[in-house]
Formats: C-alpha cells, structure tokens, sequence
C-alpha cells in the first residue's frame, strides 16, 4: 500500500529508478558502504558469500543496489546480472597500495565485458581517512580513466565509508549522468 | 568444597534466582560453551598467550560444574522417575508415529508436561544458583581479560545477540524459553544414552547410539550444545577418515611453514594472501573471534589460519574459497583444530562436492537440483522465482516460429544451465551451510541434521524456507505490471524491463531477509520440517542423489554441445551474457540444444519412472547443424 503511494508520487514528481552494481576487490568496503547508506549504521566487516541488496532512495531517485562479493572465482555466480545495469559502481581500497595494479586490471576486464559497454561508471577512491591512502586524483591518475575511457561518463570520488563522506555525492552524481526515462 | 558451594547457592537461591524464577536448570545452558579448541590445540602459545588459557581454563572449569548441575551425576535418584516419563514421552510418540503426521508436535506438548512436573526438583534447581556465582565472579574477572564472555550482549557461543533483524530483547524473550527446552532435549538424551548403555559421564559423551528412526528425531530437535563437537564428529564418521589420514594434517603444517620460509612475503601461494584478508573478517562480532589487545590476535584466528591454510594445500583443487572461513570458524567453536580440519574436508567432499571447487560448478549443480526440488515439491513457490517469459524474450529477440516450441520446452527445463536469478541467493546458502544465512542456533540445529542426515537436508530446509517466506512472497505485486512495462520496453537496452526489475528486486529482498528472522528454530521445525502433509519431506538422500547426477549430466551436456557447435558463449552459468551477439548461426545453436535437452526430464520417485533417457538427441544436434551450416 504505502508503496504504491510512493511510487504514485514518485510519478507524479518523476522519480528515477535505477539498477546499480557495486563492484570492486575483496575488502574493499563495498558492503559497509551499502549500509551505511541504508541503515547509516557501520556493520561490522565481513566477507560477502553471494550478495546484498538494497533500495536507496535519494532525491526521488530509487538506487537499487547489488553489493556482490568481491572475490574472484565467485564472479561467475552473479555475472549475468550484468545487462540490466544503468551504473556501475566499482570501489577501490585506496589504502592498499599494493592491489591497486590487481584493482585496476579488475575494472578494465569488468568494463570490457560487452554488458558494460557505455554503462556509466563511478569510482569510489574509500577508505579516505587512513593515513595513507592514496588522493582521488592520484587513484584516477593511476587507473588511466581519461586515456581509456571514451564513450562513457565516468568519475572518481573520494569516500570514507564509515563517516559517509563522498557516498552521497556519488549517488548525485550518477542520478545526474543518466538518462532513464521516468515513470 | 563444592558440595558447599551448592549449598550455599540452594540456600541463596531465593533470592539470588529470583529474576530467573520458573528457568529450571536452563541456566547451565546460558553459560558459554567455550570452544574446545583450548585443550588440544596445536601447540603455539606463546607465553603473552597464557593469560587467555588460563581464562579458559576457568571457564572449563565452569563447565565440568554443569552436569552435576543437572542432576545427572545422581542418576540413581532419579531413573526411575525419568524413565517413566521417558515412557510417557517418547515412547507414546513413537507409537503415534506410525500414522498421524503431528505426532512430534505432540512430543512438543509432552516436553511441555514434563517441565511442568518434573524439572523443579531440588537437585534440578542447584543450575541456576551455581550459574549466578559464576556470573558474578565473570564480571569481576572480565575487566582483566576483556574477554566479553558471560556478557549479556553475548550469547552461549560468544557471538552478539542483537543484529539487524533481531533486538537483544526479542532474542532474551525467546532465549528464556529455548534455554529450558534445551535443558529439557538434553534430558532426553541423557537418558537415551543411559538406556543404549552408554552413560554420560562427564559431559561429553563420544559414543552414540546407532542410527534410528528415534535418534533421528533426536538429532533434529537439537543435540546438546556441550556434545555437538563429539556429535557431528561422529555422525560425520570423522574418526574413521582421521585414522586413515593419520598425521597427515601435522604434515600439512610442516608444509605450510616451510612455504612461509621459503616466501616470507607469501606471495607464491595466492589463497594465502586471500585467506589472510579474511581471517578478521570471519565472525567479527564473536567475542572468541575478537582481538584480545591491539596487536594481537585471539587464538582461534590462529587456528582458523591453519586449518584453511592446510586445506588449501590438502585440496588444491578447492584451494581457498570464501564462505569456508565461516564453516571453518563455526566448526572451531566445537572442535580442536584437527578434528575441525577434517570435518572442513568431509563437508566440502562428501556433502557438498564440487560446490566449493574453483569453477563452482557444484554450487551450480545443487542450485540446479533445488530448483528442480522447488517445482517438484512446492510448486507454489516455483511460480514466484521461475524465470519469467521476459527472460527468454530477452534471450532471443529475434523470434522464428520454431521458437515456440523451443520456448516452451525451454520452460520445461531450461533453468537446469540458465539458472533462475534467484539462484544468485540459494547459492550462498549451500556454500556456507547457512551460517550468516539464519541465526546461530538455527544454523547449529541445522547442522546437526546435516551431519546425521547428509546433504538431503540443506535441500529440505531450503524448501522448508521457501515455503514459510511463501507468504511475503505473496505479497509482491506480480511481475512485469503494464505501466512499468510500457516504459520499460522502451527504455534503452541496459535498462532492461524494469517491471521485472522492480518485482524481482522485492523478491529477492524477502528472500534474502527472511531467513535471518528464523530466531526460533523450533518454529520451522515444527511448522515444516516434522508436518508429514508438506511432500517435501518425502525428499531423501536417494533423490538428491540422482537428481544431482541428472542435472550435472544435463549441464555437461548443455556445454558440450554448445562447444560442438562451437559456441564460444555457451558457458551455463551465464545465462544473459550473449544477449548482444546474438546473430543467426548462435540463434540455432541455442535451440538444437534447448530442444536436445528439453527432451530429457528428471523423474521424481513419485512416478517410478526414474531418468528418462532419450538417446536420439545426438542425432538431434546433428541435424540441427546440418540446417545451420546450409543456412550459412
């Protein structure tokens, strides 16, 4: 009931809906992310076997999120749910230096998937408040977005999971980059 | 000295009981079962380590309190009041058994009756007293070890009792009552073993019964938490597979240092790296899991390390794969580190084959079979999380007037290999025996049975899921509804129908939270897993067994030919991934072998009939290319 009356406002005041896939390494903070922008509570951190999903709604935009786990051979589990995704959100533990290289080999082979083609990509640089972590421009200088990236919009923010900084503008920012027709 | 200690509790125990008045011996169940690991795990404690061990050591001692606690170190006392409701229970129900498909629900009440009569006797009553001092001397020394045990946010097993979908009020309120239905199963176990001749002596009996229809109901109204360890250890058959490996696993240690040796940056063996990221990651919010000061970790990560380090090395094969840090962690919390180690291989081989294997093609196998099981038996369900025509549509765009029929056979069995969305969900639940999927005393209940009954029963249970989320899941509004669908077909490719979307979405919500909610395992117990009239139950290790044969061979197939008819996407477990290629020589690969395989269909015992093998299919597929490569 109360559904439909949103979604009969959200009509009304066109509201967006979106499907998003939130990719990235192991341990990279894709799940907190996920909940502190749902429950804006911090849930301990443990790895994700299969997958989380949740609704968003932010300005109107519903953002219907898949956190899926980030280790490698578990990929075949949810790679079919790639073709139905306005965005893709690809998280990067900007502290880990030394995965950076294996983070980025893993954003190209997933944007190289044909499904991906033109889907609009949004790069959380997280775990911004560690001492060490790498800026946003220096994740962006290194993942060579601007060179390889041509047909799609795409952007790099800075995140820190825990304070929630950077979630919000990120969600802004793909609601702002795409086009799905609405309701 | 301890024989005051009692006395001083009984004569205490007025006043100090009296918020817990009416909880019979239920306490002695509330105090942590402390991992077994302590005693006999592999030597490693270094001497910063000590302070933790003899923590431990306390709460051991705590532990070996509790069967006198329970009035069973008295047996003589009581045999033959016990046995007469012995009688009156269990007896009675097995009678009852034979015809009317409530009888357990029955031994339910008869539980009941029995609390009622029997369980205030004194010696019964000593629990809670004893529980209490040991309480207050926790909170005292707790300041100095951290340790979180005996805390009340905490339950019996050190793990948070308030999560997302559970307030620690809910779960105190539940607590109190499973707490004496526990002490009430034990009872009865106490006793069966007595009448087997295999008397329980000090709390952790390592002999049980032979397998029977009794022991069975036993097994699935929960064993003991003090005896799970030696429980599953047993059922599971582990001694025989240790003595046929002995110091196999000391060997797999040795090897595991001479690794780190030779790399000390562990680079060379990548699970390593994986695995390590993991570790603090398994159970954060177990107090044993927990880091007892800043830089040093608690020793069953220790352990848990080992184990899956020595499994990756045991098994390359399945190396490391997430979700095994979760079996693994659980099965620490029962077990020394050996005996947890071997039952992570008889898990990962005999119940779960393949499914943890680097292609996860057993996972995919089993999703296959539960949705082969889900049609079969709860059809009801099936038509919620079926794959929907707007699937297929989508699949192939371009429609010949074949297609029809290959659609509708499609439907038949297609989602053998394209595996309904769902699927995404179930499948977590295999690969971690549902712990994280369901509370902690539900996932332990469950593992009883898989222990008892092999892997049958995580099929049965699934569907035992489904079926209770049935209600939510008639809630949702059906699929693809016109407005949405309006829009929906004409908004870019990407987008996808949302209509399908949307409900899609809720279903997988409901699916994905429901099952956490499961506090009481009583409850599905009660209300599926022993209800006779539900065909679900009629589900056996038999059936699964060929239906996991079937739908691997169906699988296999499903590759083969697509391979044969050099179908580079013809990877099963990637349903939509050839929606952009799709050109006329894939068109007719994909129906040759839709129609191939649709030909072929699973038999349930039902009919008798078995696998219904169609041998022309070869031929089938043959022809089909002949057409193709005409067309070309």
């Amino acid at each position: 009931m109360g559904n439909s009356i949103s979604r009969a406002l959200g009509r009304l005041f066109g509201s967006k809906e979106m499907k998003i896939l939130m990719l990235g390494l192991d341990k990279a903070g894709k799940t907190t992310i996920l909940y502190k922008l749902k429950l804006n509570k911090i849930k301990t951190s443990t790895p994700t076997v299969g997958f989380n999903v949740e609704t968003v709604t932010y300005k109107n935009v519903k953002f219907n999120m898949w956190d899926v786990g980030g280790q490698q051979r578990l990929r075949p589990l949810w790679r079919h749910y790639f073709p139905a995704t306005t965005a893709l959100i690809f998280v990067i533990d900007s502290n880990a230096r030394e995965r950076m290289e294996e983070a980025k080999e893993e954003l190209y082979s997933i944007i190289g998937e044909k499904e991906m083609e033109n889907v609009v990509l949004l790069v959380w640089a997280n775990k911004q408040d560690l001492k060490h972590a790498m800026k946003p421009q220096e994740v962006s200088d290194f993942l060579e977005l601007e060179k390889n990236l041509k047909n799609q919009p795409w952007c790099v923010i800075g995140s820190n999971a825990l304070s929630g900084q950077g979630l919000v503008e990120g969600l802004s920012w793909i609601s702002n980059n795409t086009n799905v027709p609405k309701k | 000295m301890q024989n005051d200690r009692q006395r001083l509790s009984l004569q205490n125990r007025t006043i100090l009981r009296h918020p817990y008045k009416g909880l019979g011996g239920a306490l002695s169940v509330k105090s942590p079962s402390v991992p077994n690991f302590h005693d006999r795990m592999h030597s490693e404690h270094s001497s910063s380590d000590s302070a933790l061990v003899k923590e431990n050591a306390r709460v051991s001692d705590n532990r070996t309190v509790e069967p006198s606690c329970l009035g069973q170190a008295s047996p003589s006392e009581h045999d033959g009041n016990l046995s007469v409701i012995d009688l009156y229970g269990d007896e009675v129900e097995s009678q009852r058994a034979e015809g009317d498909y409530d009888d357990d629900e029955e031994d339910y009440d008869d539980d009941c009756n029995y609390d009622r009569d029997e369980v205030h006797s004194d010696d019964l009553d000593l629990a809670p007293g004893e529980d209490i001092l040991d309480d207050v001397a926790a909170v005292t020394s707790k300041s100095s070890t951290a340790d979180g045990i005996n805390n009340p946010h905490f339950d019996r097993y050190g793990f948070k009792k308030q999560n997302n979908f559970i307030s620690e009020a809910d779960y105190d309120k539940w607590w109190a009552e499973y707490s004496q239905y526990c002490v009430r199963r034990k009872h009865k176990w106490q006793l069966l073993l007595e009448k087997s001749g295999l008397p329980v002596t000090d709390d952790s009996p390592s002999r049980f019964p032979p397998k029977s229809e009794r022991l069975k109901r036993y097994v699935r109204k929960g064993i003991p938490a003090e005896w799970r360890g030696n429980a599953w250890w047993h059922f599971a058959r582990g001694q025989e597979k240790l003595n046929k490996n002995k110091g196999v696993y000391s060997q797999l240690l040795q090897k595991m240092k001479q690794i780190k040796k030779q790399n000390p940056n562990e680079k060379q063996v990548q699970d390593l790296d994986i695995i390590e990221r993991d570790l603090n990651r398994t159970f954060p919010d177990n107090t044993h899991f927990q880091s007892v000061s800043f830089n040093k970790g608690p020793p069953i990560i220790k352990s848990l390390r080992r184990v899956l380090v020595a499994f990756s090395l045991y098994n390359p094969k399945i190396g490391y794969c997430q979700s095994m840090n979760f079996l693994a962690g659980l099965l620490l919390l029962f077990l020394d580190e050996e005996r947890a180690f071997w039952m992570l291989v008889i898990i990962t081989s005999r119940y779960l084959p393949g499914v943890h294997n680097i292609n996860l093609e057993g996972v995919n196998i089993d999703q296959g079979v539960l949705m082969l099981c889900v049609k079969e038996y709860i059809p009801e369900v099936w038509s919620y999380i079926k794959p929907s025509i707007d699937h297929h549509q989508k699949n192939n765009k371009t429609f010949s007037p074949s297609n029809n029929k290959v659609l509708f056979n499609m439907q038949k069995n297609e989602f053998l290999y394209r595996l309904p969305p769902i699927t995404l969900c179930t499948a977590s639940w295999f690969m971690s025996c549902f712990v994280g999927v369901v509370p902690i005393e539900t996932t332990l209940r469950i593992w009883d049975c898989l222990f008892y009954e092999e892997s049958h029963f995580l099929f049965k249970f699934s569907l035992a899921v489904l079926k209770l989320s049935e209600h939510e899941l008639s809630k949702i509004k059906p699929r693809v509804n016109s407005l949405n669908h309006s829009w929906g077909s004409n908004s870019t490719q990407r987008n996808g129908p949302m209509g399908q979307e949307d409900s899609d979405m809720e279903i997988f919500q409901v699916i994905q939270t429901f099952p956490k909610t499961l506090l009481n395992p009583n409850e599905i117990f009660e209300k599926i897993i022993f209800k006779r009239r539900f065909n679900l139950n009629r589900l056996d290790q038999d059936e699964i067994d060929r239906c996991r044969k079937f739908v691997a061979a169906q699988r296999l197939k499903f590759k083969t030919y697509g391979e044969l008819l050099g179908n580079t996407t013809s990877e099963a477990d990637l349903p939509t991934t050839n929606d952009n290629t799709d050109d006329k020589g894939t068109h007719i690969t994909s129906d040759a072998v839709n129609e191939a395989l649709s030909s072929e269909v699973y038999g349930f015992k039902k009919s008798l009939a078995g696998v219904h093998w169609n041998n022309s299919i070869k031929e089938k597929v043959k022809q089909m290319r002949k057409k193709k490569d005409r067309s070309d």
